[in-house]
């Protein structure tokens, strides 16, 4: 299944990952309405941007006492059924990583739902950082990550390898 | 009936990045904005461009041509405002000549296309007098690269780069989509390094980070490349053959030993040796790239020059990798420059910065607010002003308002009411780039873009039709023989062997010409200048500038705050850091976007935060030697800002910084003002 990947080697927290999904739910740049969250920890110099992974083992979907929470056979998108929630909020105790919110408006919990197979907070992610990408072909991207830091190791005289010139 | 959604692609004009987009339309209704697989964004957008939807329905957009009756505007129709403002500038040019009148370019509405269009014009009708938002912006960069190398296209190679060094730049919020270049060529192994005095988000992505005190960079490029010299890390057969001035340089560059340059600029040692580690391990490999943050100082050109001499001696320029120089695609010019000369009318600036006219043909915005208010060396009474609101963005904002409310005839061409419309006699509804069809260019991929015309309103005209109409009322008709757009754009396109049909068919760019590097090596075998300069070789020493009085090396001087401190001035400010949603002083009436960025602030280090004693969110009045302004404090973390350094946005109607920013301190080699390190005094209220 694809899903959305998170480079945080690329994040340069422009934001504009969550403007654009809180346009999608709610016309709006709002902060609270949007589904993926990047936060900044100016003290390490880190950005840490976090979204739904679209769990194989959704604990959401297990403890949804109202059955509103499925799984989209076909493309594996766990999903809030927003006419089932009842507004109990285990979904958003259940989720060991705080990727599902709660609707203060709607009054019902709300999460990822990959924009139905078009994300956009991956569209309008302007560094890169965020892939919708094939579970399989992640490896292919953070390999190339890791040997293009390897190779500047070479270059550096950081690390030696034999063989070659 | 269910609707039918029609995708067009074109460029986006919501700030000068211009990338593809995607417009979906239902019913005729544009409905959604997002990126095309345009060449240069390959699918990506930030979310102004998505905003284009937000600015076409809004109900603020001027619609019908405005005329200033009693000091208030009414509605009047097209024609009788052509008529008009035809009527108005024969008057101007009987009473005070043509060179009363002038022609303002700005950034809002149009693609590089218009520039040449309202270049052409003024000429046309006899006056030197062409502005544009240029006199402050881009230019300095383009003069500072162009004095050593030539050419400067600011569409560096960095894909290919293992070295990028950004000086005063952060593409994130500044050309967001150079981001995901940057990006990739860090994950291919490249080092990046951010030389800022802000923590900008690029900073945060990059391996080394130089915090550098406002206007010091020249000291900083100067201690690399005595350090470079030092290790032998430079290409000795491009200097050689391709460079001027190495050995004065190499002199020069003596005085900018560790202690001093770390003394001067604020950065240490470490940071020093690992910007140069980084440099030396990439050869020729290397992107020196300078953002609007090195232009705004007293000495903006000679650092500039001084980075643009790491790219000469270690052999870049024009490397894959390295600072590519893109050939151009060969239109027609609109120009006329060489039909209709007009150095004898003395444009304005002309004399007082000569290299920034040589170099650009343009007149120099600060001198102008001056002549108008003096009428010396000669009365300038009227402008015409297109998508440009120097009421907000030109220093001294207090002066421009008195210098434009003095003219005779002000028309401003806008999509909304600006600080500077408000002036106006008349005001003209702008078509907007989604209502025009222009040529453009992006450099780094050779390619050539149609944009396309997704609709038109009727009486909203674009640049071309609003030019051509006023030409042929005040008897210059003859300089603007094509019916419209289209059919200019068809002369535009006449030279270069590709037609329109052929851009029409890629609305996701063009390529004109394949890449090809080191074009100065087969220059030089074929006997023509390998760079576009006066000797034609890379003038790390400038024997055109020294003949003019300046210096011929790419000389260091402290900047003004640190060499003159003031103890009534305690602090420094920059101006000018970029918010992702905002252009300049644009899209400030987009609800969206102010709940993303809601006001204007004044960026402090926390330590100045608790000797000021104030906290997020109080009113604090700044001032400088120009006027006071009063703005709301944002305490920064204190690795963000150094402390003494405040950072005050521009662009803000109820803060404007430029109410104290300088119109009487420049770089004298291209004019530009004094914006990023003025000394202040904060005092809270």
């Amino acid at each position: 299944m694809k899903f959305i990947s998170i480079d945080m080697d690329k994040c340069v927290g422009c934001m504009n990952c969550e403007y654009a999904c809180s346009f999608i739910q709610n016309e709006d740049f709002a902060r609270k309405d949007s589904n993926i969250r990047v936060n900044y920890y100016p003290e390490t110099v880190t950005n840490i941007t976090m979204t739904c992974m679209q769990c194989t083992e959704a604990w959401c979907l297990e403890v949804c006492p109202a059955n509103a929470i499925s799984r989209d056979e076909e493309t594996g998108v766990v999903k809030i059924d927003q006419d089932k929630c009842a507004g109990c909020k285990m979904c958003m105790l259940a989720c060991p990583f705080g990727n599902i919110h709660f609707n203060s408006t709607k009054l019902v919990s709300q999460k990822c739902d990959l924009c139905g197979g078009d994300p956009n907070c991956v569209k309008f992610c302007i560094s890169g950082a965020l892939q919708f990408e094939e579970s399989e072909d992640l490896f292919e991207s953070k390999r190339s990550s890791l040997d293009g830091k390897l190779q500047q190791l070479i270059t550096d005289g950081k690390i030696k390898v034999k063989g070659g010139e | 009936m269910g609707s039918e959604r029609k995708v067009t692609k074109t460029l986006c004009r919501m700030c000068d990045d211009h990338c593809g987009i995607n417009v979906y339309t239902e019913n005729g209704k544009i409905v959604d904005i997002d990126g095309s697989n345009h060449y240069w964004n390959q699918g990506r957008l930030c979310v102004k461009g998505r905003a284009g939807v937000d600015f076409f329905y809004h109900k603020d957009r001027i619609l019908k041509p405005l005329k200033k009756v009693d000091g208030k505007f009414v509605e009047i129709e097209l024609e009788q405002a052509l008529d008009e403002i035809a009527e108005k500038m024969n008057e101007v040019k009987s009473k005070y000549g043509a060179r009363a009148m002038s022609i303002w370019k700005g950034e809002a509405i149009g693609f590089a296309q218009q520039e040449e269009i309202a270049r052409r014009f003024i000429h046309a009708i006899g006056s030197p007098n062409y502005f544009s938002n240029d006199s402050q912006c881009f230019v300095g960069r383009w003069i500072g690269y162009s004095l050593v190398a030539g050419s400067w296209m600011a569409q560096p190679d960095f894909e290919n780069s293992k070295c990028i060094v950004l000086w005063g730049a952060n593409p994130p919020n500044a050309h967001p989509n150079m981001t995901q270049y940057i990006m990739k060529a860090k994950q291919n192994g490249a080092k990046i390094v951010t030389i800022d005095s802000r923590l900008s988000n690029i900073a945060r992505q990059s391996h080394v980070f130089a915090q550098v005190k406002p206007g010091t960079d020249g000291a900083v490029a100067l201690g690399i490349i005595k350090l470079l010299i030092e290790r032998n890390a430079i290409d000795n057969d491009f200097v050689e053959n391709y460079t001027i001035g190495f050995d004065k340089l190499k002199e020069y560059s003596m005085k900018f030993d560790e202690a001093f340059v770390c003394k001067e600029t604020g950065i240490d040692k470490e940071t020093l040796y690992a910007i140069v580690d980084a440099i030396s391990s990439a050869k020729n490999k290397v992107i020196n790239y300078v953002g609007n943050g090195l232009e705004h100082h007293e000495n903006g050109i000679n650092n500039i020059r001084a980075v643009a001499s790491i790219d000469a001696i270690v052999g870049g320029f024009d490397q894959k990798g390295g600072n590519f120089m893109p050939e151009g695609f060969g239109q027609s010019e609109l120009t006329l420059y060489d039909e209709v000369p007009l150095m004898h009318l003395d444009p304005i600036g002309a004399d007082r910065f000569p290299v920034f006219y040589e170099y650009r043909q343009e007149c120099h915005t600060m001198t102008a607010m001056d002549t108008i208010i003096s009428e010396k060396p000669y009365p300038l009474k009227g402008m015409i002003i297109a998508g440009a609101n120097p009421a907000s963005t030109n220093p001294n904002s207090k002066k421009v308002v008195e210098a434009l409310s003095k003219l005779d005839l002000l028309v401003v061409r806008e999509l909304f009411m600006s600080e500077t419309a408000e002036l106006a006699d008349y005001v003209l509804p702008a078509a907007s780039y989604l209502e025009r069809a222009e040529l453009h260019y992006h450099g780094m991929h050779q390619v050539a873009t149609l944009t396309n015309r997704l609709t038109t309103i009727p009486g909203v005209q674009d640049e071309y039709q609003f030019l051509h109409d006023i030409a042929h009322r005040v008897g210059a008709g003859e300089y603007f023989p094509w019916e419209n757009e289209d059919a200019l754009n068809e002369w535009l396109v006449e030279p270069t062997g590709v037609s329109i049909e052929t851009l029409k068919a890629n609305p996701e760019g063009y390529q004109y010409k394949p890449l090809r590097y080191k074009k100065w090596e087969t220059k030089a075998q074929n006997g023509e200048k390998p760079f576009n300069t006066h000797t034609g070789k890379v003038e790390i020493f400038s024997e055109y500038l020294e003949n003019l009085g300046y210096d011929g090396l790419p000389v260091y001087i402290s900047p003004d705050y640190i060499a003159n401190a003031e103890e009534e001035y305690p602090l420094t400010m920059i101006t000018g850091a970029r918010k992702l949603v905002y252009y300049h002083s644009r899209n400030k009436n987009f609800k969206r976007f102010l709940t993303a960025v809601p006001k204007g602030e004044v960026e402090l280090h926390p330590e100045d935060a608790k000797s000021l004693n104030v906290k997020d969110g109080d009113l604090v009045k700044v001032t400088s030697k120009i006027g006071s302004m009063e703005v709301e404090v944002c305490i920064k973390h204190r690795k963000e800002i150094m402390p003494g350094i405040i950072q005050i946005t521009h662009g803000w109607k109820n803060a404007n910084v430029n109410l104290i920013t300088h119109d009487d301190k420049f770089d004298p080699i291209d004019g530009f003002p004094l914006m990023k390190a003025v000394k202040v005094k904060i005092e809270k209220l």
